[in-house]
């Protein structure tokens, strides 16, 4: 392990973080917190600087360090991304600074701030781009414009795209990363004037435009969407879509292929079970409070499908059952190759025919089942990663929950917390609420949910791999 | 006309005897002496030791004068290549033998055009097109479509107390009115009879006749069969045969199961079918057979490589009871073997792709050709063109030659079939099936000029 060379890296990236700290500083001067941002600035350049001089210039990277770029360069963009929150003060404690920062990059959306409106500008603008910065991933970022990771840009692209396996649309993964990152400014670029059109200020439009693409949840309003007409609302539903689809699909589609969705197995369960669930949704609602608004059920389960966390409605307070149905979605999450989190679709979808497939065995014990996923069948060797994947997920999921229900917490909170925070959604269910925040459940809740929301948005084996000692051992060297 | 065949195989050795039986100067190519020699032994042709992709073996078999290349053996890429890197004269045709699924994958067509060849052939595919129409016609043996399937010659034999069996022509004639019964020929103990009115029906006789879609089912009852549909058909075997006909039922609605013996190619065939279900077995495993139902089927097909394990696994599902079972068998030897066990139904990739080479040998005005295992006979399809000596003349008043006869007109649009009758006027653009042996085949496309 060179960590000299990791380091080099990590020290581009936290400068880059410094350089997305600018706008926010800019906003600041008008409202006379200059000084705090100022501060924030500084200290992550400076940090940055000195990792960037100090190490060798030339790095060449293996897969193994690749993967610890991406694992050290979330953890110092994200330590770097609390600063602005401790030094303006408005965070009461670093814990909860720490929570809003992951919460942030990781487009999770859950708020430790029970009234937004109260909010400097500059720090609503910098919750809002630091969703925008982890949507595409920083790293991805980092790939398409820092020429220095070139090399082994590849490995660090499979590390922070989620998602079973990301076909690349140019051989050049830079070229790729570009390409991604275009197609998500564009539709940003496209939801933010859609906004102002429907006669959102300029700033709500930014803001809302760079959450709901990045699949966040961070909004200027405490009533989220609810505080904006229905015309809005729709439009957000169709990006919260978008931002919950494979990227790669998008670019297609642009490019002319205009079936590129339909094409697409994971695209057509993806939206076939949002268009589901908001069905059965509505019905459910209408039946149990008369309330027959199908605009409320379709956004919020989209928003839950994409794991964006937007609410327009307190869905904490409808019938159970529709609660259940929230909760199973935040389970399944996006698309791989979105900017949205959870299990992913392809991963849900490939685990039931994968078990449809051994209850087949049982009948026909000499069959030869072959798992597929629209035409395309999967290989063994995913097959056993994705149940790895679920192991790990379901696992995680338990341990987070046991941690926060010893806190002191209720069953539900403690589930859907774990749950919403692992799958990058924002509110949960009983004190979590949509119509609460977190900024109540207390210091060690703040940190449990922030190493889940880490752990989600990485999909584990990136940061798994740090507490592996075999990882910092010499290249092909046993511990 | 001077033919080159690449390729001494089974696929081979049959285009080669059908196209020397008909009087062209074949010429045989093939990397191994010993298949080389038997070929000699056997038929009136020449032949050249080499490989076909070679350009200087080709010259020495005579490309320069040939008016048609054949490239059938088993290998794809040797086909192309072969007709890729002949220098012959403009007038020569260029059949290439492809028989790989994956050259005709969805969307990646090869086009004959690039590889300098003039017609495709896939061997296996038409078998497999073969046996699902085979299985559509429940009892018949033999089947040759025409006209995109609206008129098919079947061969069927008739069951002992079927409802014509013990009458005349004349009296089932008589009996149904238009007789959908327009049979061209009768196998009866090994030979073949043209049938008049006169000839009488017997249980165990091989009728060859025509039908179109809609007088099928009336005419398989005639003969003693229920008209059904297939929907679960177990295949034994992997071969490219087994694979395309799993395909193909796949387009029909139906359910394949396939056993295949090889586990790597059953988990190849697993992943590119998408409604088979694909056992790792021994289609000779009796147990496995029965639990998986070989009773139960609509239709067993037996298309391993083997002969022997086919012949064998037919036997065992068809007294399983399986409902209908169709058997490849590649040895010619073995067909009046298979028969002799009960084994009515066989298909043989040398057939098929001797069918699918001899449409192209004869172009001009033919538009179809088939040729059958049991009888030495061809069913051919011509276009009436204007300047056919038939042209605006009634059947009855023109002489064909012995040896053949009209089985069916087709007029217009493909839909509008008709049987022959005395009165009716061959007119331009008319479709004309004509059913000969081979003595008459010559004569015959005389009549039909392009």
């Amino acid at each position: 392990m060179n960590i000299r060379e990791v380091l080099h890296i990590v020290g581009a990236l936290l400068m880059w973080a410094a350089v997305s700290m600018l706008p926010p500083t800019a906003l600041a001067f008008t409202e006379g917190m200059a000084a705090a941002w100022i501060l924030s600035v500084s200290v992550t350049a400076t940090v940055g600087g000195a990792l960037w001089l100090f190490t060798p210039q030339q790095v060449s990277i293996n897969r193994r360090e690749g993967i610890v770029v991406v694992a050290l360069g979330w953890l110092s963009v994200v330590a770097a991304g609390s600063l602005p929150f401790i030094f303006t003060g408005t965070a009461p404690t670093v814990a909860g600074a720490v929570f809003e920062s992951v919460s942030g990059f990781t487009t999770t959306g859950a708020t430790i701030f029970a009234v937004i409106e109260d909010l400097p500008r500059s720090v609503m603008l910098w919750r809002s781009i630091s969703h925008w910065l982890g949507g595409m991933g920083i790293i991805v970022l980092g790939v398409a414009v820092l020429p220095l990771i070139g090399m082994g840009g590849a490995q660090l692209f499979r590390a922070e795209v989620p998602g079973i396996a990301t076909d690349r649309l140019k051989p050049r993964v830079a070229t790729t990363a570009r390409l991604l990152w275009g197609v998500y400014a564009l539709l940003t670029a496209t939801a933010a004037v859609t906004y102002l059109a429907l006669g959102m200020s300029l700033f709500d439009a930014v803001n809302h435009a760079m959450s709901a693409l990045a699949t966040g949840g961070f909004s200027t309003k405490t009533a989220s969407l609810g505080a904006f007409p229905p015309a809005i609302q729709w439009v957000t539903i169709v990006f919260m879509l978008f931002a919950g689809t494979n990227f790669t699909l998008h670019y297609r589609f642009l490019t002319g292929r205009w079936n590129s969705f339909f094409r697409d197995a994971e695209w057509r369960w993806y939206a076939g079970v949002a268009l589901m669930a908001a069905m059965t949704v509505f019905v459910a609602l209408g039946l149990s409070t008369g309330s027959w608004v199908f605009r409320d059920s379709a956004f919020n389960v989209v928003s839950i499908i994409s794991t964006t966390g937007f609410a327009t409605a307190d869905f904490g307070a409808w019938p159970d059952f529709t609660q259940v149905v929230l909760l199973s979605l935040m389970f399944v999450g996006a698309m791989g190759g979105s900017t949205g989190g959870g299990f992913k679709m392809a991963r849900a979808v490939v685990v039931l025919k994968h078990a449809a497939s051994e209850v087949r065995k049982v009948l026909h014990p000499r069959a030869l089942i072959v798992t597929k996923l629209g035409r395309s069948p999967i290989r063994a060797d995913i097959l056993a990663n994705v149940l790895a994947f679920l192991a790990l997920y379901v696992v995680t999921h338990g341990v987070g929950s046991l941690l926060i229900a010893a806190s002191g917490h209720d069953l539900v909170t403690s589930l859907s917390a774990a749950l919403a925070a692992m799958s990058s959604i924002g509110p949960g269910l009983g004190e979590v609420g949509p119509a609460s925040n977190y900024g109540h459940i207390g210091a060690f809740s703040h940190v449990i949910l922030s190493a889940l929301m880490l752990l989600g948005r990485l999909e584990f084996y990136t940061l798994l791999v740090l507490v592996i000692p075999g990882t910092w051992g010499r290249p092909g060297g046993h511990r | 006309m001077r033919v080159i065949v690449v390729g001494a195989g089974e696929v081979g050795y049959h285009v080669a005897e059908r196209l020397s039986n008909e009087k062209h100067d074949v010429v045989v190519v093939d990397v191994m002496p010993e298949r080389l020699e038997y070929v000699q032994n056997h038929l009136d042709v020449a032949v050249v030791e080499g490989s076909g992709a070679n350009p200087s073996v080709l010259e020495e078999a005579g490309i320069r004068s040939a008016g048609l290349l054949t490239a059938v053996t088993s290998i794809d890429e040797v086909n192309l290549v072969c007709c890729m890197s002949v220098r012959g004269g403009k007038k020569l045709v260029k059949v290439a033998r492809v028989s790989n699924p994956d050259f005709y994958a969805d969307g990646a067509h090869l086009k004959p055009e690039s590889f300098g060849v003039d017609v495709m052939i896939n061997p296996e595919r038409e078998l497999a097109l073969e046996t699902i129409r085979l299985l559509e016609a429940t009892a018949a043996t033999d089947i040759a479509v025409f006209a995109g399937g609206v008129v098919q010659l079947v061969g069927v034999p008739v069951v002992d107390d079927a409802p014509i069996a013990g009458k005349t022509f004349a009296e089932v004639g008589a009996e149904v009115g238009t007789t959908p019964l327009l049979t061209v020929a009768i196998r009866r103990g090994g030979r073949t009879i043209v049938p008049s009115g006169a000839t009488g029906i017997v249980g165990g006789d091989h009728l060859y006749f025509v039908a179109t879609n809609e007088t099928m089912s009336q005419a398989l009852e005639m003969c003693g069969y229920t008209y059904t549909t297939v929907h679960r058909v177990m295949i034994a075997g992997g071969s490219h045969e087994a694979y395309y006909l799993a395909q193909l039922l796949q387009q029909h609605r139906g359910q394949a199961i396939m056993l295949v013996k090889e586990r790597d190619r059953a988990q190849e065939l697993a992943e590119k079918l998408h409604n088979a279900l694909v056992l790792n077995g021994d289609a000779t495993d009796v147990e496995l057979l029965e639990l998986e139902g070989v009773g139960g089927v609509d239709a067993f097909v037996a298309l391993t490589d083997r002969d022997e394990t086919n012949i064998l696994s037919a036997l065992l599902a068809k007294h399983a009871g399986a409902r209908q079972v169709v058997t490849l068998v590649n040895k010619m030897d073995y067909m009046p073997l298979a028969k002799m066990v009960g084994l009515e139904t066989a298909v043989s990739p040398r057939l098929s792709a001797a069918n699918a080479i001899l449409r192209y040998v004869r172009r001009g005005s033919v538009t179809s050709v088939a040729t059958f295992k049991d009888i030495d006979a061809e069913a051919i399809a011509f276009k009436v063109s204007e300047a056919s000596p038939l042209k605006g003349r009634r059947l009855a008043d023109i002489e064909f030659p012995p040896g053949s006869i009209v089985a069916a007109m087709i007029r217009g649009e493909e839909a509008n079939a008709m049987v022959p009758r005395g009165n009716h006027v061959l007119l331009p653009g008319d479709t004309a099936i004509l059913f000969a042996l081979p003595e008459a085949v010559g004569p015959v496309t005389e009549l039909f000029p392009p």
